[in-house]
């Protein structure tokens, strides 16, 4: 069995080595959307848990969850890619994927509406993003990938969950928020 | 290989711990220079260095901390005096050998480097001098002569004579030994008041052989010498000679003062008994390897009647009773005193910290077991549940103990830098430390150590004023920084206070009015004003020094106390002084919590910060809905409904029954309304992580026995929130 994994392992890697090899694909759903992200990326998919909201947070942040012990915070992709966020759903997952910052690793999960399969993508059939058309800000996408006709839009993680990026944003609402409140004293 | 690492790196701390403590007495003799204790701890340190590195063979350190050494002897022998250049020096010398054993450590193979070697000799050239391995020596032996001096001035009065007894064995004229030159040889030491001489073994008649020795003297002798010297006379004789040296009466109270002196050497080891009196001089080597011969003779022949050495010492006459009792009372009181100091252990802090993570985890299914045993209604086990609960949290508060140290040595190590600064300044300027033994967090302790140096670097700097200057304004010359500790509330306090010039709140406002921090018609309380010394780029100072004053620095000791979940205030009068307040929790691990429920969310509020909770009727308080105050028993405070300050809602909606938690941060109270009290719970305190770093208001997470994540309230954030959105002029500030 172990022999299995290892092999399993050495073949993706063999696979990412060289061009004209196929390279893995995890595919979910958005809204009404397929996504996908690089099969190395993620670290593991997890049913829907309790999630805590983390007050005077923007949408994208859903919260935090327990997860063996840790707590890691999950975004919710929809909201992240400014589309309406998610709602729970009986197929709802959260794709936990590794980000690094600084040298520091965080996981971070992501909440999406369906996983769907791992597709095999050969390294031809993956193209430059479009300068435009796409209605997600196009330094969230990496690459597009052809699958028979259709294309994938593959997604660039470290941008999406940029946790610079993340904690700065939060750092705009907040100040909004306080703004907001300082408003409402204003009036009373 | 890893043993010999292993006791290299303890050999480091040791020297580290001993350099540190070096450092101290340096500086504490710099106000007092006779306190003999302090004198005798740099000479500790800096023989200890020089025997531990002599055993890894890092001769460098070995040659250095000799001349070193030295110079401290003559000092703790009072033939020297200590005084500010000397002081200075040795301060210099004890950060030279910590670069020593850093090169010894790094690069041991390598020759010194020139720069390294250069400050050796010129240290060593300081430190008075050329004494160099051969002058040390009639250093010694003056010292030595100078102690049997005094007890020759005494013994004019009451017998001060040595008495020497000479045994030759027979076989001594047949070995070349003429009795009549060693007693001549003596007489270069001295004088001989009186000789007797005796032969008891003279056989009678034929058995007399002319050609053996039976001659035995008894010489009373008087000099200046000791007892090693005397017997340094007769060293080429004593195979063939019994030789005992009986010291004069006031030689013997001589040596009894020395042995109730506190010992001054190698205390952390214990001496033996023989060692000992060697060491005062009582007793010679060879007295001392012939009184163990015999010992293991005895003990060989009858392992039961081995006589301890005391003993053995006195029936061989080398060594006097009451010099031998009072030399086992003090192997006695060294012995524990060791072991009072091996009652400490040294532990890897990551087995600490191991340690820690793990009674968290014991705390979380402890309270996950107790929730279980509610559901279920299992009232047999609840009792045992109870018990263990409370062995828990028993557990916890040990475990988080033993990562407590006091902040003390933390404080001492800024002395120096007061001290160096203030040189380089010329200003002159003491500091005041209180609190030392206040306890806090280690790994706290390791980070709140920049801050604090940048805090007092800054009082040194900008606050405390040239001497003219502080003459001028009527106060003393010398100035004052102050480090004080104290814990209030669940947190520690830090205060680093001077008694300097006070900042300039108008400078501070046209400062910030350039930078474009505030507008110029904002008004600002005078708090408000000194808070924005933590913003970036910044600098009172007209000119930069090289100490401090670049305008990048409070910011950066603002995000590391806020780091640590701590903050950091200024106070300031001018013409009086400067004093910043630092707030930090006691520990980063574990801590009691308090859980509400707001809007079907718990959250964690600190138990320590926790004043009272009160329901919230109008029979209890009266409220003001629109400014958002409660007037408590004739108290006034602000207060915040967690459930719609989070979801940032304006208009109250809520009808049901809601009760209010008043919280205590420093001088202010705050209440937090909240829709149902959990009561008591054990919270460990989880990292949010990156993302929610810049979130103020939430200070963190814990998993909550239900294995539902529960958020701790940063009160500190929320309190400061809460008033100052409430007081008029930080409308101007938010917006």
């Amino acid at each position: 069995m172990s022999n299995l994994v290892v092999k399993g392992k050495s073949g993706q890697e063999l696979a990412a080595g060289s061009a004209d090899q196929f390279q893995q694909y995890l595919t979910f759903l958005v809204g009404k959307d397929n996504f996908a992200i690089g099969i190395l990326d993620v670290k593991e998919i997890i049913e829907i848990s309790n999630i805590t909201r983390v007050p005077m947070t923007p949408d994208y942040i859903r919260g935090v969850i327990n997860l063996r012990g840790n707590v890691v915070p999950v975004i919710d992709l929809s909201a992240r890619l400014d589309r309406h966020p998610s709602e729970i759903t009986k197929r709802s997952c959260i794709v936990l994927v590794e980000v690094e910052t600084h040298g520091e690793s965080q996981v971070i999960g992501m909440l999406v509406d369906q996983v769907n399969e791992i597709l095999d993508i050969p390294q031809a059939n993956i193209q430059p993003p479009p300068d435009f058309g796409a209605d997600i800000r196009t330094e969230f996408i990496q690459a597009m990938g052809r699958v028979d006709d259709n294309f994938i839009i593959l997604l660039a993680i470290n941008r999406i969950l940029s946790i610079d990026e993340l904690s700065q944003l939060q750092h705009v609402v907040k100040s909004q928020n306080n703004a907001s409140q300082t408003d409402s004293s204003e009036l009373a | 290989m890893s043993e010999l690492d292993a006791a290299i790196q303890t050999f480091v701390q040791e020297a580290d711990e001993l350099l540190a403590e070096m450092e101290l007495a340096l500086l504490g003799l710099e106000d007092n220079p006779d306190d003999s204790e302090s004198i005798n701890s740099v000479f500790r340190a800096m023989h200890t260095i020089k025997g531990s590195s002599g055993l890894f063979g890092f001769d460098s350190i070995v040659a250095f901390a000799h001349e070193a050494e030295t110079v401290l002897d003559q000092v703790r022998r009072g033939q020297r005096v200590i005084d500010g250049t000397l002081i200075s020096t040795l301060l210099n010398c004890k950060d030279h050998t910590s670069k020593l054993i850093e090169h010894c450590l790094t690069e041991a193979e390598q020759e010194l480097s020139q720069e390294l070697k250069l400050t050796g000799e010129s240290l060593i050239k300081q430190l008075g001098g050329a004494t160099t391995k051969q002058e040390s020596m009639p250093v010694e032996a003056d010292s030595k002569r100078g102690s049997s001096e005094t007890s020759e001035t005494e013994g004019d009065t009451n017998g001060n004579d040595w008495v020497i007894l000479l045994e030759f064995g027979p076989d001594a004229l047949r070995n070349g030994m003429d009795p009549l030159s060693f007693i001549r040889y003596l007489k270069t030491l001295g004088d001989i008041v009186d000789i007797l001489t005796s032969a008891p073994d003279l056989p009678i008649g034929e058995a007399m052989d002319p050609e053996s020795c039976y001659l035995h003297f008894k010489i009373v002798f008087r000099g200046n010498t000791d007892k090693q010297g005397i017997e340094s006379v007769f060293e080429f004789a004593e195979d063939d000679c019994e030789i005992r040296i009986i010291p004069p009466h006031s030689q013997i109270e001589h040596y009894l003062s020395l042995l109730a002196e506190p010992s001054d050497e190698d205390d952390a080891q214990v001496e033996r008994l023989g060692e000992m009196l060697i060491n005062i001089g009582a007793l010679t080597p060879k007295e001392v390897a012939k009184a163990l011969q015999r010992q293991s003779e005895d003990k060989a022949e009858s392992p039961e009647q081995a006589k301890p050495i005391g003993e053995i010492l006195v029936e061989q006459q080398s060594a006097e009773q009451p010099v031998v009792e009072q030399a086992l009372k003090k192997q006695q009181s060294v012995k524990q005193k060791i072991a009072a100091e091996a009652n400490y252990i040294r532990v890897d802090s990551e087995k600490l910290g191991k340690l820690i993570n793990l009674v968290g985890e014991l705390v979380i299914s402890g309270a996950a077991m107790r929730m279980m045993v509610d559901r279920h209604g299992l009232s047999d086990v609840e009792e045992v549940a109870v018990s263990m609960n409370d062995l828990v949290s028993e557990i916890r508060d040990t475990a988080l103990e033993l990562r407590m140290v006091a902040i003390g040595e933390t404080f001492s190590r800024f002395r120096r830098v007061v001290r160096d600064v203030s040189n380089e300044l010329n200003k002159q300027i003491e500091l005041k430390i209180t609190g030392g033994e206040t306890e806090l967090d280690k790994t706290v302790v390791e980070k709140i150590n920049d801050p604090l140096t940048h805090l007092i670097r800054n009082s040194l700097d900008h606050g405390i004023e040239m001497p003219e200057q502080r003459r001028a304004a009527g106060k003393p010359e010398q100035g004052t920084v102050h480090l004080n500790a104290y814990h209030d509330s669940g947190h520690i306090v830090i205060q680093i206070a001077d008694d300097g010039a006070g900042l300039n709140d108008e400078k501070i406002r046209t400062k910030a009015i350039a930078n474009g921090l505030i507008t110029a018609d904002q008004v600002l309380t005078k708090q408000e004003v000194f808070d924005l010394i933590f913003e970036a780029g910044l600098s009172t100072k007209d000119e930069a020094s090289n100490l401090s004053g670049r305008g990048v620095g409070m910011d950066v000791v603002r995000r590391n106390i806020e780091a640590l979940r701590g903050s950091v205030s200024l106070d300031s009068e001018p013409g009086q002084g400067t004093t910043v307040t630092i707030n930090l929790p006691l520990t980063l691990a574990i801590i009691d919590g308090f859980m509400v429920e707001a809007e079907q969310e718990c959250y964690i509020i600190p138990l320590s910060m926790v004043e009272e909770c009160v329901e919230m009727s109008p029979e209890e308080c009266e409220f003001d809905e629109i400014q958002h105050y409660v007037n408590l028993r004739g108290e006034v405070m602000p207060y915040l409904r967690l459930g719609d300050y989070f979801n940032n809602r304006k208009q109250h909606s809520n009808i049901h029954r809601e009760s209010m938690v008043v919280v205590r941060f420093g001088q202010t109270k705050v209440g937090f309304v909240v829709d149902k009290l959990h009561g008591e719970h054990q919270t460990v305190i989880k990292p949010l992580g990156k993302v929610f770093e810049q979130l103020k208001g939430i200070s963190g997470a814990t998993v909550l026995g239900s294995g539902d994540v529960a958020l701790i309230l940063d009160v500190q954030g929320l309190v400061q929130f809460a008033t100052r959105d409430k007081s008029r002029a930080s409308i101007g500030l938010a917006g």
